[in-house]
């Protein structure tokens, strides 16, 4: 989502036009009920999770200032810190395999062969979906004793682990179905960035005698940095605030293994009634999805020119 | 040759496991609890039953499912109308602030929906509005930043001066936007309103918070109570599911192309 943010500082940058009649007043009632809602269900929440920090809130009670005391408690929470270091594992497990599959998938149905739309169609099927229930189709899937992946796997004398209760393969089931779900769905995109580039940038370098792997790895990755961008911006948003499957496949264990922040707010909020503290954890899950977010503009700003009109 | 059958090979495993999940619903939802463990999962049971769905359906689960129906008709209905006054405004319309203000709707585009849960859920419930209908669609019913940014880009992409003969016949932005502009936004609206079917049909961590009662339950969070509450019954659950998931498929057959347009739609050059 945050090209839009790079994109909105080109806009504002649009030489000025001579103001149109019919403009004001219309244009303000044409804006304000939307207007109303980002004020309202956007910003004031940001203001309000960012106060709700400083205070200790147990919801019956008043709420009691605190200032940084939360803060404090943070640093030393070694259960909150665990979670962080499950969401990056999350995020690990599923974004590099979910980014590679989805281009994979993209290079080979980028080419004139007999059912492309069918299988592009097919792909994004998984995306529709909703998680909660494919979760809990997975959850099927995984059962240890009559699920698809351990009867299959004992068909070829394997037995398979536990799955969704083995602390070391939670995780990664949990991941998988992410991967599952977003590898389509990516797809279209690349697949956008792909006929997007110009035929003859790889006919020239062919001409220039570059194997196919090297046209892959000069002409199109290259070129396809502004999609690279959009993809993996959106996903790691995505991921760093997964609940759903969480919630549906583990309720964070087995253990705390695959307690993933978000879904450490919810219950810190929402079983423990710890407002305060899970405000503070909300403000913390902000700055990191903000850091990687301009980390990743800082890192694709260098190396593509984007079309921001 | 080989790497013609290769590259078959390759996306026909792809597609297998892409819809495999769904096959095994659609397979387990007409199974009996003893052909749940005498069959292979992945092969149908003989004979089918329908009793699952009977049950499913004879319970609370079509309310639920109504439930759901009316919010996403709702939030859909929203986003589509105030999506629309506000992205015209802010593609064709000249107006004090308007470069501000756009920045702050794409600001807002930033903001995790994760984060703003605990500050919507204190709102509400300051509001008095938590588990009503209120509650659950206020958030989303004047449109996301998202739809506004993705028709402001199509208003902007229709040829200048589409409104000046409008305009020298006398009308009204009002007008011009009904009567001018909105015929030619059909695939925008379209995209749009799929989007938003989806993503409303499918929402879950904003009911599972805002509501708790029968009457505003969706099907979201009617799925994941059940099971908690018939535990391992795969069989049940699978009837649930296939009812959940087939008007989400129903859209995605009669829509995809509206749903592959959204992606060259959002901006990607």
């Amino acid at each position: 989502m945050t090209s839009h943010t790079a994109k909105a500082r080109a806009l504002v940058r649009e030489p000025a036009r001579p103001a149109r009649r019919g403009g004001g007043l219309h244009a303000y009632l044409f804006v304000a009920p939307s207007l109303f809602g980002v004020v309202a269900f956007l910003l004031l929440p940001m203001v309000i999770v960012l106060v709700l920090s400083l205070f200790d809130w147990e919801l019956l009670s008043a709420p009691e200032f605190v200032g940084l005391e939360n803060y404090r408690r943070l640093a030393s929470d070694g259960e909150t810190w665990h979670s962080l270091w499950v969401t990056v594992a999350y995020v690990l497990l599923c974004i590099p395999l979910q980014t590679v599959l989805a281009l994979g998938l993209a290079v080979l149905l980028d080419r004139r062969i007999k059912g492309v739309r069918f299988y592009r169609s097919l792909f994004v099927v998984p995306w529709m979906a909703t998680p909660i229930v494919l979760a809990l189709v997975w959850n099927w899937i995984f059962d240890p004793r009559d699920g698809a992946i351990n009867r299959a796997l004992e068909l070829v004398g394997v037995t398979g682990p536990d799955w969704l209760s083995d602390p070391s393969w939670a995780l990664p089931a949990v991941a998988l179905v992410s991967v599952w779900q977003h590898t389509g769905y990516n797809m279209l995109f690349f697949l956008a960035g792909l006929q997007g580039i110009p035929k003859e940038l790889h006919d020239a370098a062919a001409i220039d005698g570059a194997t196919p792997a090297q046209r892959f790895w000069r002409v199109t990755l290259p070129l396809l940095n502004p999609t690279m961008f959009f993809v993996t911006v959106t996903n790691l948003i995505g991921a760093f605030q997964v609940f759903d499957t969480v919630y549906a496949m583990t309720n964070g264990g087995p253990g705390h293994s695959t307690e993933v922040l978000n879904f450490r707010i919810f219950e810190t909020a929402f079983k423990q009634f710890d407002f305060g503290y899970a405000a503070t954890l909300s403000t913390l899950l902000f700055l990191i999805i903000f850091l990687v977010t301009v980390a990743q503009v800082r890192f694709f700003g260098k190396r593509t020119t984007y079309d921001l009109s | 040759m080989t790497k013609r059958i290769l590259l078959y090979a390759a996306l026909a495993v792809g597609a297998f496991v892409s819809v495999f999940p769904y096959l095994l619903v659609l397979l387990t939802a007409f199974k009996t609890q003893a052909q749940l463990t005498s069959t292979a999962p992945w092969l149908p049971g003989w004979p089918p039953t329908g009793r699952n769905v009977a049950d499913m359906l004879a319970g609370d689960f079509p309310r639920f499912v109504l439930n759901t129906a009316v919010m996403t008709a709702l939030l859909t209905a929203g986003q589509l109308v105030f999506t629309t006054f506000a992205a015209y405004a802010f593609a064709r319309l000249r107006f004090r602030g308007r470069d501000v203000l756009f920045w702050l709707f794409v600001a807002t585009m930033m903001v995790p929906s994760a984060v703003t849960m605990i500050p919507l859920f204190l709102i509400m419930r300051e509001l008095d509005l938590v588990n009503t209908w209120w509650g659950l669609l206020a958030p989303y019913v004047l449109g996301t930043p998202y739809g506004i940014f993705l028709m402001r880009q199509f208003f902007k992409g229709l040829p200048a001066g589409l409104e000046e003969a409008a305009r020298i016949d006398g009308a009204g932005p009002l007008t011009i936007l009904l009567r001018v502009m909105l015929p030619l936004c059909r695939p925008a609206l379209g995209t749009l309103a799929i989007i938003t079917v989806i993503s409303s049909w499918n929402s879950f961590l904003w009911p599972l918070i805002i509501t708790s009662g029968d009457d505003t339950k969706v099907i979201t969070v009617a799925i994941a109570t059940l099971k908690d509450g018939i535990g391992v019954d795969y069989h049940l659950m699978m009837a649930g599911s296939l009812i959940a998931l087939v008007p989400m498929v129903a859209v995605f057959v009669f829509f995809q192309k509206y749903i592959v347009r959204s992606v060259v739609l959002t901006g990607l050059k």
